[in-house]
C-alpha cells in the first residue's frame, strides 16, 4: 500500500532545539512501524492502518487557524465550561466556583515530552502534539457544578491529524465531575490523537463522562492514563457513539490502597461505526476495587470491540475486580469482538469476568407486542433498558436526565 | 550395539524387525533425515513427497513466540529424529533402579507391578499380559471392520484413507511445530470407524504396546465415518519417563455425518524437578473437524505433567447442527507452565460449542487459559457457552485468562464467564473439623472444583484421574 501520510516536525512553531530532537526521535519511532495494524495484538480487531488507508489519501499535520465559532451551550443543567477548538484552549468560565482554587492553562510541552512505550500512536502524539490544557484543582476543593469541556473541530481539518495532550490533577480531597462534550458538524474526515494524563491524589474523586452530540466523519484515538492514590475514586462513563472510528485506550493504575475505579460504557452504533474500548487495570496494591461494565448495541454494519485486561500483582491481595461486556447484535453484518483478559498473581482475590453477545430476546418482544406495543417501539424500549442501566450509579439528577435524553435520542436515531 | 543384545528384546514382537533395532538416523534436520525415516518405514513415494513438501515449507516458517511460557532455544540440528526402540541392555534392569519418588506415586495410583515395569521400559517376560489382551481386542475390532493400527501400517495398508484425510485438518503449512511434525513424524495411531458402527470398546494407545516408544513426533489420525461412534483414550495417569525433551505431536480428528468422536487425554509427562530443572516441552497440535451434519467432537483433557504444556485442541464446526465440546483440567505446580485452551470455529448453521476449563496453579507455576470462539457470519443460530475457572494456591503462582470472542451474526449467542479464586478457608476448616487432614481436604475440594470435567472421562480413567489430581498438588497447601 502506498504511504498515505506525511508528517513534518518543522510545521510546529516555537520549538527549542532540545524539543525538536526529542520530537524527531519520537517521529522516527512512529515511522518504524507506521499506524498499528491487526498484526499488533492490541489492534487485533481494529486494523487502523487498513482503515485509514481506505479513507484517507494523504494525512498531514498542519498549523491550524482556529475559527472561533460560538458553540451551543447545554441548557439542561448549570455548569462551568472550557471551550476547545481543534484541541486549543479558547475560553473558560468558572463562574460557579472559587476561582483561586482552580489552575487552568495551556498544556506545557517544555517538560512533558518523553518516550512512551505503549504504542506507535503515542510516539506520534509525542512527536506532533501541541495545544491541549492542564487543569489542577486545589486541596480540599469540591466543584459545586460539573465542568463541561466543549470540543469543537473546524471544517478546515480535512485530511489532517490533530495531536494534543491534556493534564488533569485532582489534589487531596478534591472532587470534580467532567463532561467531555464533542460537538462537531463537520463532514470532513480527520484524525484526533489525544493523551490525557489524569492524577488522582489521596481521597479525591473524579467522574468523567464522554459524549458526542452528532454523527461525523472523525477518527478518534484517546489514551487515558489514570494514576490513583490512596482512597481515590474514578468513574468513567463512555457514551460516545456517532464517530466513524473511536478507540479508547484506558490505563488505570491502582497505586495505593483502597482506591477504586469504574468504567461504564453504553454505545449504540450504526452505519459503519467502529468503536473499541481497551482497558488495562493494574492492581499494584492490596484492597483496591475495579469494576467495568461495557454495553454495546450494534446496528447495520457496525463493529464493537472490547479488549479488557485486569492485572493483579502478587502483593495485591484482597483485590476485587470485575469486568462485564455485553452486546446486542441487531444486524447480520454487525460484529462484536471481545477479549476479556485476566492476569493474576495473587491468590486472595475476587476476580471475574463475563462476556455475552447475541440478539435481542424475541420472547420479550413478543410479550410487549402482546400488550399492544408496536414492534419498533418494543425494540427501542428493550434497547433503552439495556443501555441506560449503566447510568444507574450516577447520582447528579439533572446531569443524569440530560444523559438519558441523549442516549434515547441516539436509540431513536438522530 | 551388539546383535546379541537384540535377541531378547520385547520390542521385536511389536512389529519392529531386528535389523532396525539399533538404527538411528544421523543427527540433524535435513532432507536426508526425512528420506531415512521414510525409507526405514518402507513408505510409498507419495508419503515421502508429502514429508519433503512439509520440510520445504518449514524452511520459511518461524517458531512462534507469542505464547506466555518462554523456553530456551531448541537446536533442531542437534536432535535425533529417528531412533529405534532401545534394546534391553540400555534399559533399567529392575524397579530398584527407578527413582523411589516415582514408585511412590505408582503405589498411590494403584498401578500393577507389571504395568509399572512397562512404563519405565523395563524388559518384562516374553508373555506379557496386555499383549494377549490386545490381540483379543484386535480380533473383535476387525470383525466390525474397524481399523485400528499404527499410522505407519495404515500408510501401507490403507493408503487411500490416509491420502484422503492426512493433513486435511492440520494442513502442511499450518504452523512451525505442526509442519515439523508433518516432515518427521515417526509413528502414531490410525483409527477408521466404518459407517453406522459403534466402536464396542474404548480405544486406547494403552493397548498398542509400541506406543510408549513413539513419543516425540507422534501423529494420530481418527476418522469416524457416517453414523459411527468412537471413544479414544490417550496417555495414562502414571508418570511417564521420557528422554526426549520436545514433544510435537499432531492429532487430527474427522467426524462425518452423524458421527461422534470422544477424545480423552491424560497427560502426565515428567514435569521437571521441584526447582524447575528439566521436564518435557509438550507442544501439541490437536484439531478436529466436524465435517458432516449432526456430527460431534468432544475433547477432554487432564494435564498434570510436562514442564511446559502448550496446546489448544480445537473444533472446526463445518457441518450444520454439529457440536464441539472441550473439557479441561490443567494443574501446574512448582515451576510448571501451561498455556492451553481451545478454538471453536463455527461455520455451519445451528452449531453449538461448550467449553469448560479448570485451571489450578500452585507453587511458582503459571497457568493460562487461551481460547477462541469465532462465530462466522453464515453460522446462524449458533451457540457457545464458555466457563473458565482458576484456582490459585499461594501468591507466587499465576492464573491467566485470555479468551478471544468473535460474534459475526445477529442470531447467535455467546456466553463467557471466568472466575479466579483461592480455596475457600471455610470449606477447609469444615473438612478439618470433620477429621480430614489438610491434604485430604484440599484433594476433596479440588476434586469438587474439577468435577464437571472429571465426569466426562471414561470410567476407567476417571478414578485414576481423581487420585492424580490429588497427587499433583501434594505439599502445595499448608
Amino acid at each position: 500500500m502506498q504511504q498515505f501520510y506525511d508528517f513534518k516536525i518543522n510545521k510546529i512553531k516555537n520549538l527549542s532545539s532540545e524539543e525538536k530532537i526529542l520530537r524527531k526521535k519520537n517521529l522516527e519511532l512512529f515511522y518504524l512501524n507506521g499506524f498499528p495494524s491487526k498484526k499488533d495484538e492490541d489492534w487485533k480487531f481494529t486494523d487502523l492502518n487498513f482503515i485509514l488507508g481506505q479513507n484517507f489519501t494523504n494525512i498531514v499535520n498542519t498549523e491550524l487557524i482556529p475559527d472561533e465559532k460560538p458553540f451551543n451551550p447545554i441548557n439542561e443543567f448549570e455548569h462551568n465550561f472550557i471551550y476547545l477548538v481543534n484541541g486549543k484552549l479558547i475560553s473558560k468560565n468558572f463562574d460557579h466556583e472559587e476561582k483561586d482554587k482552580i489552575l487552568i492553562s495551556n498544556f506545557d510541552y517544555k517538560n512533558e515530552i518523553i518516550l512512551y512505550r505503549e504504542n506507535t500512536l503515542n510516539f506520534l502524539n509525542n512527536a506532533l502534539a501541541k495545544d491541549g490544557f492542564s487543569l489542577e484543582i486545589s486541596k480540599n476543593y469540591k466543584f459545586k457544578k460539573p465542568l463541561v469541556i466543549y470540543n469543537y473541530f473546524s471544517n478546515s481539518l480535512k485530511e489532517t491529524i490533530v495531536n494534543n495532550k491534556n493534564l488533569i490533577i485532582l489534589n487531596e480531597n478534591s472532587e470534580l465531575t467532567l463532561i467531555n462534550f464533542v460537538d462537531n458538524n463537520s463532514k470532513e474526515n480527520f484524525i484526533i490523537n489525544t493523551i490525557d494524563d489524569i492524577k488522582l491524589k489521596k481521597n479525591s474523586s473524579l467522574k468523567s463522562i464522554f459524549i458526542n452530540n452528532s454523527k461525523n466523519n472523525a477518527y478518534f484515538y484517546k489514551y487515558l492514563k489514570n494514576d490513583l492514590e490512596k482512597n481515590s475514586n474514578l468513574e468513567n462513563y463512555i457514551l460516545s457513539s456517532g464517530l466513524k472510528l473511536n478507540k479508547f485506550d484506558i490505563e488505570v493504575n491502582h497505586n495505593a490502597e483502597y482506591s477504586s475505579s469504574n468504567i461504564f460504557s453504553a454505545l449504540n452504533l450504526s452505519n459503519y461505526e467502529h468503536q473499541e474500548i481497551k482497558t488495562l487495570i493494574n492492581h499494584n496494591t492490596p484492597n483496591c476495587q475495579s469494576y467495568q461494565k461495557i454495553k454495546n448495541v450494534l446496528n447495520n454494519e457496525s463493529k464493537g470491540v472490547f479488549q479488557g485486561k485486569i492485572f493483579v500483582k502478587n502483593i495485591a491481595q484482597k483485590t476485587d475486580a470485575y469486568q462485564l461486556s455485553r452486546a446486542l447484535i441487531l444486524d447480520d453484518k454487525a460484529e462484536f469482538n471481545a477479549k476479556p483478559e485476566l492476569e493474576i498473581y495473587a491468590d486472595d482475590v475476587k476476580c471475574s469476568h463475563g462476556s455475552t453477545s447475541g440478539s435481542i430476546d424475541l420472547e420479550s418482544i413478543h410479550y410487549l407486542k402482546s400488550r399492544g406495543i408496536p414492534e419498533k417501539e418494543a425494540y427501542q424500549m428493550l434497547i433503552n433498558g439495556f443501555l441506560c442501566e449503566v447510568l444507574e450509579k450516577l447520582n447528579e439528577n439533572n446531569l443524569k436526565k440530560f444523559l438519558l435524553k441523549k442516549l434515547e435520542s441516539q436509540i431513536h436515531g438522530y | 550395539m551388539k546383535t546379541e543384545d537384540l535377541k531378547n528384546t520385547q520390542d521385536y514382537k511389536y512389529g519392529f524387525t531386528t535389523n532396525i533395532e539399533n538404527i538411528r538416523a544421523p543427527k540433524g534436520l535435513n532432507e536426508e533425515t526425512i528420506k531415512f525415516i521414510s525409507n526405514i518405514k518402507k513408505e510409498p513415494e507419495w508419503m515421502l513427497d508429502w514429508r519433503l513438501k512439509a520440510f520445504k515449507r518449514l524452511q520459511v516458517l518461524k517458531e512462534p513466540n507469542w505464547q506466555k511460557p518462554k523456553y530456551p532455544n531448541i537446536n533442531y540440528q542437534d536432535l535425533y529424529y529417528y531412533s529405534a526402540p532401545k534394546s534391553t541392555s540400555e534399559k533399567p534392569k529392575s524397579l530398584e533402579e527407578i527413582d523411589p519418588k516415582i514408585l511412590e506415586t505408582y503405589k498411590k495410583l494403584g498401578i500393577p507391578l507389571v504395568e509399572q515395569k512397562r512404563l519405565n521400559g523395563i524388559a518384562v517376560d516374553a508373555v506379557f499380559d496386555s499383549v494377549s489382551v490386545a490381540t483379543t481386542f484386535k480380533d473383535e475390532l476387525t470383525k466390525q471392520g474397524i481399523i485400528f493400527c499404527s499410522i505407519s501400517e495404515a500408510i501401507q495398508k490403507h493408503p487411500e484413507l490416509v491420502k484422503k484425510y492426512l493433513g486435511s485438518v492440520i494442513p502442511l503449512s499450518d504452523h512451525y511445530f505442526a509442519t515439523l511434525n508433518s516432515a518427521v513424524f515417526t509413528d502414531g495411531s490410525f483409527v477408521y470407524i466404518p459407517p453406522n458402527t459403534k466402536c464396542p470398546m474404548e480405544l486406547s494407545t494403552y493397548f498398542r504396546i509400541n506406543a510408549s516408544e513413539t513419543g516425540q513426533f507422534e501423529r494420530t489420525l481418527i476418522i469416524a465415518d457416517k453414523g459411527s461412534y468412537v471413544s479414544y483414550l490417550e496417555g495414562c495417569t502414571a508418570p511417564m519417563r521420557d528422554e526426549n525433551q520436545l514433544h510435537a505431536a499432531n492429532v487430527e480428528l474427522i467426524a462425518l455425518d452423524d458421527a461422534e468422536i470422544k477424545y480423552s487425554t491424560v497427560q502426565n509427562w515428567y514435569p521437571g524437578d521441584e526447582k524447575g530443572v528439566g521436564g518435557i516441552y509438550n507442544f501439541v497440535t490437536k484439531r478436529g473437524a466436524c465435517r458432516g451434519k449432526n456430527s460431534k467432537i468432544s475433547w477432554t483433557q487432564v494435564e498434570t505433567g510436562s514442564a511446559i504444556t502448550w496446546k489448544y485442541p480445537s473444533c472446526i464446526l463445518q457441518g450444520d447442527n454439529s457440536v464441539g465440546e472441550f473439557y479441561s483440567i490443567a494443574i501446574t505446580n512448582n515451576f510448571q507452565k501451561a498455556d492451553t485452551g481451545t478454538k471453536m470455529i463455527h461455520l455451519g448453521k445451528n452449531t453449538k460449542s461448550k467449553i469448560i476449563s479448570k485451571g489450578i496453579s500452585a507453587g511458582n507455576a503459571d497457568n493460562m487459559y487461551r481460547g477462541l470462539v469465532d462465530i462466522k457470519n453464515k453460522a446462524i443460530n449458533s451457540r457457545n457457552y464458555t466457563q473458565c475457572d482458576s484456582l490459585l494456591m499461594g501468591n507466587k503462582c499465576g492464573a491467566h485468562t485470555i479468551p478471544y470472542i468473535k460474534n459475526n451474526n445477529s442470531t447467535s449467542i455467546i456466553e463467557h464467564e471466568a472466575t479466579t479464586t483461592k480455596i475457600n478457608e471455610e470449606q477447609l476448616y469444615y473438612c478439618n473439623q470433620r477429621g480430614l487432614d489438610q491434604e485430604e481436604a484440599v484433594s476433596l475440594i479440588v476434586n469438587g472444583f474439577c468435577k464437571e470435567v472429571l465426569q466426562q472421562l471414561p470410567m476407567e480413567f476417571a478414578v485414576e484421574a481423581q487420585k492424580l489430581v490429588a497427587i499433583s498438588l501434594e505439599g502445595s497447601v499448608g
